[in-house]
């Protein structure tokens, strides 16, 4: 064997002992004294990029992060067996949509809107909901519902601290969480449409200069749904009109014009009302700390720093 | 705990990894199955390790934390997905963090250039550690930029996520003997950037 061959045999013994079985640099030279000389320079950028990867999670982080993940656990039973509107198809929406309809005539509905978390009919309440917002096809329109959602979400976690329903407030702030997320879910696409209408050739290029590197793929194993970027596509172009009469095109383009303002006012009115909530609802939260019975306490805070992080997420994407 | 086979904790280190495997494979399995406690642990496990992956890619703390949690909902979401036919589960956990990177990357639309930010430093009470690591960080930062990519995912999983060779290898997709000879490469372009840093430095001085 050369020698050469035999320093890399070593090196790669001495990475594996000291990366995998923590042994030190030092007792790896002992071993190898003869190549000593060779080997300390390189292991002593193992131990240096080591200790540089040693990076640790903000304790406040692994507490939120611990928290958020054994909610999702908690709703996932509930969803695998009776989420209704995360498998049923479209036309099952639908049904449901006539059948809220129908029950609204009957009061069912109506006296559900004011239903909290612990009452028998908040399930009617959410599912309306979710009727609403499946009913709702722009993406600012839905951004717009799922603030007003949000404050309601508030109004619940409220009253279920006053009446020391912990679970409730756990499950409860998840749904805020969830309502804020889709603002900042539709406001990132919202902006990125945006994007895109005035500057395809930009989005174009950056797709051209795309990063290297390539996503894993594991055999046997069901991919992992990611969105992959999309492809422009040039639209067909039209055929040129006969004959334009430009008054109409200049009344169209005025028309076009006052839409995007109108939209662009109503994404400002959104932003302008989440910046005020984040400030608004987190605090008077905050407030209830002073009155709660202590049982729900811990709660109260996880659900107020998940509220915090979560505003301040949808604010930063509507900014 | 030693020669205890039977039941052997996940965080439980053995020479051979036998029982660590077959306690996490006992895991996965409850998990899918709906074990809360049994998932519960499997994040413990990996938690650190994924999130220091990430963060060593992004080299942005905020980002990191946010994409951590993203990995282990989205894995929530996945586990029934999950069959355990010679894969891992850390290579899939690994696989979903990677997909992240790589969209994270994507919509940057820049070289992943910080691996090692400042801002990830944790804070140490040993002045004299966090004196040598900021050092470290300030070398690393510059050096790991000419790594290449494979070299970059390497030493990302290795390092920060703490895997093995057998791993890595799992979830990039490569032979373990080629793993090593990326590692071998990257360590020893590693050490080449830095003495020729240290030597600009030493001129500039």
């Amino acid at each position: 064997m050369s020698k050469s061959r035999e320093f890399n045999i070593i090196l790669n013994e001495c990475l594996e002992r000291m990366l995998d079985n923590g042994e030190s640099l030092e007792q790896c030279l002992q071993d190898y004294p003869e190549y000593a000389g060779e080997l300390k320079p390189l292991l002593d950028v193992v131990v240096a990029t080591k200790k540089a990867s040693a990076v640790e999670p903000h304790p406040e982080f692994r507490d939120r992060a611990r928290y958020q993940f054994l909610s999702a656990l908690r709703e996932m039973e509930p969803q695998r067996s009776r989420g209704f509107f995360s498998w049923q198809p479209r036309w099952a929406i639908t049904v449901a949509a006539v059948l809220i309809v129908l029950l609204a005539g009957s009061g069912t509905v109506f006296a559900a809107g004011d239903t909290m978390p612990d009452d028998f009919l908040y399930p009617i309440k959410l599912t309306t909901e979710r009727v609403q917002m499946f009913f709702t096809f722009t993406t600012l329109g839905k951004a717009e519902l799922n603030a007003k959602l949000a404050d309601k979400r508030v109004d619940e976690i409220v009253r279920m601290a006053d009446e020391g329903n912990s679970e409730k407030i756990e499950l409860t702030a998840l749904r805020l969480d969830s309502h804020l997320s889709g603002i900042a879910d539709l406001a990132a696409t919202g902006w990125e449409a945006g994007e895109a209408t005035m500057a395809p050739e930009i989005e174009e290029a950056a797709v051209r200069e795309g990063m290297p590197d390539v996503k894993f793929t594991l055999p046997g194993e069901e991919e992992v749904v990611e969105e992959e970027a999309p492809v422009a596509v040039a639209p067909p172009t039209p055929p040129p009109p006969a004959a334009v009469d430009e008054a109409q095109l200049m009344a169209e383009r005025v028309s076009g014009a006052n839409d995007v303002e109108l939209e662009t006012d109503r994404w400002s009115k959104l932003r302008e009302a989440v910046r005020q909530d984040a400030v608004n609802q987190p605090a008077r939260l905050r407030r209830l700390l002073e009155t709660v019975s202590p049982s729900v306490r811990a709660t109260l805070l996880q659900a107020i720093s998940l509220s915090e992080t979560s505003y301040e997420k949808a604010l930063e994407s509507l900014n | 705990m030693h020669g205890v086979t039977p039941h052997c904790w996940l965080n439980l280190v053995l020479a051979n990894g036998g029982c660590q495997v077959q306690e996490e494979e006992s895991l996965v399995r409850q998990a899918i199955q709906g074990d809360q406690m049994a998932f519960s642990r499997l994040y413990e496990e990996y938690f650190d390790k994924i999130y220091r992956y990430i963060a060593v890619r992004v080299g942005d703390r905020i980002e990191a934390e946010d994409m951590t949690q993203q990995v282990f909902l989205k894995a929530v979401k996945s586990i029934s997905s999950f069959k355990w036919k010679g894969v891992p589960f850390s290579a899939w956990l690994f696989r979903i963090a990677h997909n992240q990177v790589v969209d994270y990357l994507r919509k940057r639309k820049k070289q992943p250039a910080t691996l090692f930010d400042e801002s990830l430093v944790t804070s140490n009470s040993n002045p004299q550690l966090m004196a040598e690591r900021n050092l470290d960080v300030e070398q690393l930062k510059i050096a790991t930029k000419r790594l290449t990519e494979a070299q970059r995912e390497v030493i990302s999983l290795r390092f920060a996520g703490g895997l093995s060779v057998a791993q890595v290898a799992k979830i990039m997709g490569r032979s373990q003997g080629a793993v090593k000879a990326l590692q071998h490469s990257a360590i020893v372009a590693l050490r080449k950037i830095l003495s020729v840093g240290n030597d600009e430095q030493v001129q500039r001085i």
